[in-house]
């Protein structure tokens, strides 16, 4: 089977939060919940970047390790998911994440958090596909409707990526290879092909 | 082709429309010095303006000098390393949104679901199993004389309320932490996921708000308590001794015996001050504390804990099946004459000689029509 991973090629995220405003839309998700977030390293210096980060749905969860009363489960497609039925909100599976992915409604006094929310990979969760309950706790089920989660299905420079991690890998590995590192980025040849000689370029500029 | 051909042709156009601008602007910055130029004209500068250092060929790209100046693309930032702890800029209201990976949490899982969960669990096992054998081995520390049937009130109703607060809320928050850090492998299996959710959604909130009870309870505790447990030059012969526990022979002490006083300093104080205060931060996280905060609480926390009941179950064994009347001391107040001589021989002499405010009384007193 396929196991499903983002990938976010920071090379080409441009910051634009598209991604994020998306996830909240597709999947009504309350004021507060974040289920993907960008983070911009360097922000204002050369070299910036920045990067689309959500739940990773990691193949050695820490999330379902620590939870205390199991609610998180595997798709036949490796997603990881939780069934916000069992969950107690205790927070440690946002103790335990290394991106940041579990978010909570609430942040109250007693440790009143309120059921843990997470990127579902948009695919539901364990309610019937497509019923109101399944949208009202996990939003929008893509998946089953045989599409590709919504942030990187409409990433304007295809910076993130969703997938089996074998296909993704490789489009990503490709990118790699083709852009090459430093300067080797730049130049007409690079962006459009053609002749990598620098004095034919400058004469086509003219 | 044509369209191809067109198309290549277009784009060099747009390419040096939008080049040329740019790189005037960047030759106007260029005398400055690096470290003082704008950000977004360093970039330009190396992006589009072919002209300031044109690749040849005793420079192929790729090696030329400013390659490796500005961290190129492809070339991961210069920090990617120290991700973890150094925070970075998100758009995100709110806390940690701008740390990109937390390393601490993997540290934390590894020590909760390995030692933490494995000694902690064992240990408990270990301890009430210790006392279940001593029991059976040695049986109740009975009254070696026969009851004077004249009695000491030796704990007052306000004493008594505050060790129940104590004590009851101290067994739900036990019973209830262990539902919560060990019900997944013990309780789990044989009650299933909905059942034990149920029970694990009751006690993590009766676990939340219990704890401020327990401890505004020992804060009360330790005040009313703290004056008889004061350590005398006597207990330190008790301790040494075990309390003439293997002699036979009881060591003197006063209100209350070394170990007790062990337990008030070690277990209720010192403990207690721990539980109290990572218990606080895990119990109100919109305080916006970190998550590595948590973390650390939270193991504290649970090593604390883990010692503290073991603690308990020897202070509870003594107080209920483990002595005889200490039992009835907790619940009525009144302890025999006879059993405050042989186990608190100094505080007894001194309720004797009207030292204490505790008084030798005649027979207990009935309790009062529609009390009780």
């Amino acid at each position: 089977m396929a196991r499903m991973k983002f990938i976010c090629d920071a090379e080409r995220c441009i910051e634009c939060n598209a991604c994020t405003t998306a996830c909240k839309n597709e999947h009504e998700v309350p004021w507060g919940v974040n289920r993907r977030r960008l983070v911009t390293l360097n922000d204002g210096v050369p070299g910036e970047r920045s990067i689309s980060v959500a739940c990773m749905h990691c193949t050695d969860a820490p999330c379902m390790a620590v939870c205390p009363v199991d609610c998180f489960y595997r798709t036949e497609d490796e997603i990881v998911l939780h069934d916000k039925d069992l969950c107690i909100g205790c927070g440690y599976c946002y103790y335990a994440c290394p991106f940041g992915a579990p978010q909570f409604p609430q942040a109250g006094a007693f440790g009143l958090r309120g059921k843990m929310d997470k990127c579902t990979y948009c695919a539901g969760g364990p309610e019937e596909n497509f019923s109101v309950a399944e949208f009202r706790k996990y939003g929008r089920n893509r998946i089953a409707e045989g599409k590709l989660p919504l942030c990187a299905e409409m990433c304007s420079t295809k910076a993130l990526m969703a997938g089996d991690s074998a296909v993704i890998a490789k489009i990503y590995k490709t990118r790699v290879v083709t852009r090459g590192k430093g300067e080797e980025l730049w130049g007409w040849h690079t962006a459009y092909g053609g002749s990598d000689k620098v004095s034919d370029n400058l004469g086509a500029k003219a | 082709m044509f369209r191809s051909h067109v198309s290549r042709i277009g784009a060099l156009i747009l390419g040096a429309a939008l080049a040329l601008p740019f790189s005037g602007a960047a030759l106007a910055q260029s005398p400055a010095p690096p470290t003082t130029a704008p950000v977004k004209g360093a970039d330009v500068k190396h992006n589009a303006n072919p002209q300031v250092t044109p690749p040849t060929a005793e420079s192929p790209p790729g090696q030329g000098q400013t390659s490796t100046a500005v961290p190129g693309w492809n070339n991961p930032p210069a920090n990617w390393n120290q991700l973890s702890e150094k925070p970075q800029y998100a758009s995100l209201p709110g806390s940690e949104k701008n740390v990109l990976i937390q390393g601490s949490g993997r540290e934390w899982r590894a020590f909760r679901n390995g030692p933490l969960t494995q000694v902690g669990g064992w240990l408990i096992v270990i301890v009430l199993a210790a006392i279940i054998i001593f029991y059976l081995i040695k049986g109740p520390i009975r009254l070696k004389g026969a009851p004077t049937g004249r009695l000491i009130e030796r704990f007052n109703a306000v004493e008594r309320a505050a060790h129940w607060t104590m004590a009851i809320s101290f067994v739900f928050l036990a019973l209830t932490g262990i539902v919560i850090f060990f019900g997944k492998h013990i309780i789990l299996p044989w009650l299933g996921y909905t059942g034990f959710s149920w029970l694990t959604i009751v006690s993590k909130n009766l676990h939340n708000f219990v704890g401020p009870l327990f401890i505004f309870s020992i804060v009360v505790g330790f005040l009313i308590f703290v004056k008889d447990n004061l350590l005398r030059s006597y207990d330190w012969k008790w301790i040494t001794s075990f309390g003439g526990m293997f002699s036979g022979h009881e060591v003197p002490s006063g209100r209350f015996n070394g170990l007790e006083k062990m337990w008030f300093w070690g277990g209720v104080t010192l403990l207690g001050i721990i539980m109290a205060v990572t218990g606080l931060i895990l119990d109100f996280p919109n305080w916006n504390q970190v998550r590595e905060s948590m973390q650390t609480a939270n193991v504290i926390h649970v090593i604390a804990a883990v010692l503290f009941i073991c603690a308990a179950f020897g202070h509870i064994y003594m107080g209920t099946i483990g002595m005889e009347g200490a039992y009835r001391a907790m619940r009525d107040g009144y302890v025999d004459e006879e059993w405050a001589r042989e186990h608190h021989a100094i505080w007894y002499d001194e309720v004797r000689q009207g030292k204490r405010p505790e008084k030798i009384g005649g027979a207990q007193p009935q309790p009062a029509p529609g009390d009780d």
